[in-house]
């Protein structure tokens, strides 16, 4: 057994995170599951693990460096029995591997593609390709979930459900609504690339949603109950007393869906908007107002 | 011989919110029987190599997602690679 410093490509005083980056960058180049193709590798990669096994762990390493164990290590790690490698080339088909990487050759008209063509086909319980669509939803849909219907090329159709707080770009999987497979094979499934149509009043941030609201002026100074849209429904909400625009208030819970349970929350921007034509009564009230000469610029550098 | 998604948890040594994740990401695709997933040998495979790229090797989610899908073409490659050796030895004979 090689010295594990040597193995490692080392030096005796090498720190902790040093040996652990060494590590790192042998075993990427050698796992044996990296290099389905390569038998020199999985040696190697044992040899790489075991040494690492050694130092990696500062007890071993100080026994080891006082000599107490050899480098074949007093104890061994168990060898890892099987790499996933093994299974992905086994006969009973890997459901995992993908045709992706040569279905160019295979549309050529040669009689090399011919031949793939062939095997591709003939291969027993082979599962059906997976079918991709594209489909847009209302931002509402998105948060409260929803069924719609697709029509595929064919003239079939498929009912998608929306789960609740989907989020834009999202890819449902619909089991077996792809291909059909040949043999005892699976079809292959749906895939369904989401786009959530923006919302002129709603955007969303992680969980949490944001509305602008407009308030009259009287309900900005004096506070006052005003109904907001949520993806809900509209709810009531109270605006308090000397709310300005730009005053961020919260409905807990009104958000989107979260996953593992609960929800985010909307949180609800105020603007205040003045009556949109000029009011003699509104002019004249402002003019005798103490505090007409309040200065919101004040203090700015700008 | 399939297992069901407790089994599969504790052969694999996985929390339940961990395998969520991989199933929403579609780095498992276990079976399905009667609404309910069904996890092969492979699955127990690939979830220790998902692991062992996070762990040991240090790799992200985003680095997983690319690994597993260039993998699964290598694995597609090779079973082609050895259909045609099949093809081309029985032509031969």
């Amino acid at each position: 057994m090689r010295n594990p410093y040597e193995v490692l490509g080392v030096g005796a005083t090498a720190s902790p995170a040093e040996i652990q980056s060494a590590y790192r960058k042998l075993a990427k180049k050698l796992h044996p599951d990296l290099n389905p193709g390569d038998k020199a590798a999985e040696e190697r990669f044992k040899e790489v693990a075991a040494a690492y096994d050694l130092l990696g762990d500062v007890d071993k390493r100080k026994r080891f460096d006082a000599g107490e164990i050899d480098a074949s290590g007093a104890e061994k790690p168990p060898p890892q029995q099987h790499y996933y490698r093994d299974y992905a080339a086994g006969n009973h088909g890997n459901p995992y591997a993908d045709a992706s990487g040569y279905a160019d050759f295979m549309d050529e008209d040669d009689p090399f593609a011919e031949m793939l063509r062939r095997s591709h086909h003939a291969r027993a319980n082979r599962r059906g390709q997976d079918l991709r669509y594209r489909l847009a939803v209302d931002f509402v849909d998105s948060i409260t979930g929803a069924t719609r219907r697709l029509t595929l090329p064919d003239g079939s159709t498929i009912d998608v459900t929306i789960p609740p707080g989907l989020v834009d770009g999202q890819t449902l999987r619909l089991k077996g609504k792809g291909a059909p497979g040949a043999g005892k094979g699976a079809p292959g499934d749906a895939l369904i690339e989401v786009e959530v149509r923006p919302d002129r009043r709603f955007t969303r941030e992680g969980d949490d949603i944001t509305i602008e609201v407009p308030v009259s002026l009287t309900e900005a100074v004096l506070g006052g109950e005003i109904r907001v849209p949520t993806a809900t429904g509209e709810v009531s909400m109270r605006v308090p007393k000397g709310a300005n625009t730009g005053t961020k208030l919260r409905l807990r819970g009104k958000g989107a869906p979260r996953r593992g349970g609960g929800h985010g929350d909307q949180f609800v921007r105020l603007r205040v908007v003045l009556p949109s034509a000029p009011d003699p009564e509104l002019e004249a009230f402002v003019a005798s107002w103490k505090g007409r000469d309040y200065d919101p610029r004040e203090g700015r550098t700008s | 011989m399939t297992m069901t998604k407790q089994e599969f948890l504790r052969s694999a040594g996985l929390k339940v919110q961990v395998l969520e994740l991989w199933l929403e990401q579609r780095w498992l695709v276990p079976e399905e029987e009667a609404g309910e997933p069904r996890f092969r040998e492979i699955d127990i495979a690939r979830a220790r190599l998902i692991r062992q790229l996070s762990e040991d090797f240090g790799a992200n989610d985003a680095g997983i997602d690319v690994i597993l899908h260039l993998m699964d073409q290598l694995h597609g490659v090779r079973r082609a690679l050895a259909e045609l050796r099949e093809e081309a030895r029985r032509g031969r004979g």
